[in-house]
């Protein structure tokens, strides 16, 4: 058995410009993610039946889905909702979207319920607006609880954005494999592959340790 | 829009098949996973010292690649590399095996800390070696106070399934994409797809909730 492991090298390009979508994949997915987990866990919590409803049903319904099946279903259902014809990237992107929105739903929602409803009731007694409460005694605290999850979300995305190569998107595993395709190294792409996700990866999940440990509650 | 559900009671038995499958795929390697991360687990506890660097290694190395890759890399590297060459769903059960008993690991160390030290002192005054206190003492409450926890990795579990279509493992994903192909309706097929999935997940996390909440009691102490 020999290993040309040269190959690797050779199609640097087409890895670095994987790895550079994974990345960019990942910050653009957390990126609108966030704004819009505020905005499903506020409307789940304080809006009117029927859009509680709706956004509860939306959180459940998407936390139980295997996000690879909500990726095929948003190739071939997303062009015919919208009458727009996206690339591969944007498809994948809104996925990702859909997936991390009701995972990042959930933890707002937890972090806010999770401040004893006493606390806003002894700001209100010190004079405070319920505004203000809110945002000078239950956020504060929430963020503590909050940011950790949104740690273990941000890792969890940065694999799963490889699931985005079934329909093509060439980020780092779909131009890994694509050139496994054309060279047949086998064991050599799959290898650096890996290698790569581990580099990106392992610091990651470390900071996210860190940011686990510094932030911990106890109570 | 035109949707011709039809589709889904022609092929009825084949989507069966790829539901026996993927329960099955993830029974089983929720099974291993579990006794393999218990493993783990105590080997890196009360394990030897020199063994504890590489298991911290090997489990955040499993946190750090993902699943995908690590079900790419044994279904076609792993042959080159061993002169063995393995049958699908025997791939995709070593390599979810891998990837979930890290975390399953990380589940029972953090239910094995949370019991006090006192508790295994308290049993080695009564004259129970270590061995003793950690099977009769700690592990029992271990395993309750982690039950959410194991609930969603079972979750996590019947998800990443899946994923194991990449490699041909004829489990629900892999016949929905099947018959999505031959009959060009993919929505009706995916859209099917999405509430079988949905009706195998979300019992599960109910009913682990529900089950947590009846036995909570025996693992406070």
């Amino acid at each position: 058995m020999i290993f040309d492991w040269s190959v690797v090298w050779q199609h640097r390009d087409a890895l670095v410009a994987g790895t550079a979508t994974t990345i960019l994949l990942t910050v653009a997915t957390m990126a609108i993610a966030v704004p819009c987990g505020i905005a499903v866990a506020i409307l789940r919590m304080y809006g009117v039946a029927p859009v509680r409803a709706a956004a509860t049903a939306y959180v459940e319904l998407f936390r139980n889905l295997p996000l690879i099946l909500v990726v095929f279903w948003a190739f071939y259902v997303l062009p015919i909702l919208t009458g727009l014809g996206l690339s591969p990237l944007a498809t994948g992107l809104a996925a990702l979207v859909l997936n991390v929105t009701a995972y990042n739903a959930e933890t707002f929602r937890a972090g806010i319920n999770s401040i004893r409803r006493g606390q806003v009731e002894a700001a209100m007694a010190l004079g405070m607006s319920r505004a203000q409460a809110l945002r000078r005694v239950v956020v504060p605290q929430a963020v503590r609880r909050i940011l950790p999850v949104l740690a273990s979300t941000w890792v969890s995305l940065f694999k799963d954005t490889s699931l985005v190569s079934v329909i093509a998107v060439s980020e780092l595993s779909y131009a890994a494999m694509q050139v496994r395709a054309q060279t047949f190294r086998v064991l050599e792409m799959l290898t650096a592959m890996a290698a790569i996700y581990w580099l990106l990866g392992y610091p990651q999940a470390k900071l996210t340790d860190w940011i686990q440990r510094r932030y911990a509650v106890s109570e | 829009m035109d949707l011709d559900f039809s589709v889904i009671t022609d092929h009825a038995r084949f989507l069966a098949s790829g539901v026996g499958v993927t329960l099955l795929l993830a029974a089983v390697s929720g099974v291993t996973s579990l006794a393999a991360g218990l493993v783990v687990a105590l080997l890196r506890l009360y394990g030897p010292p020199w063994l504890r660097p590489i298991i911290v290694l090997y489990i955040d190395s499993m946190r750090a690649i993902p699943v995908l890759v690590v079900l790419i890399w044994t279904f076609f590297a792993l042959p080159i590399l061993t002169g063995l060459t393995m049958p699908p769903f025997f791939a995709a059960l070593i390599g979810l095996t891998v990837h979930l008993a890290a975390y399953a690991a990380e589940i029972v160390r953090a239910g094995i800390e949370s019991i006090r030290p006192g508790q295994t002192r308290a049993a080695a005054a009564l004259g129970m070696s270590r061995a003793q206190a950690v099977r009769r003492i700690i592990l029992p409450q271990a395993i309750v106070r982690t039950l959410p926890a194991f609930g969603s990795l079972l979750s996590v579990t019947i998800k990443d399934t899946a994923i194991a279509s990449v490699i041909a493992v004829p489990e629900l994903m892999r016949q929905s994409e099947t018959i999505a192909g031959q009959s060009f309706q993919p929505i009706e097929v995916y859209t099917f797809a999405m509430l079988l999935y949905f009706l195998m997940l979300f019992p599960v996390t109910r009913g682990v909730d529900r089950f947590y909440r009846r036995v909570a009691h025996l693992g406070r102490s």
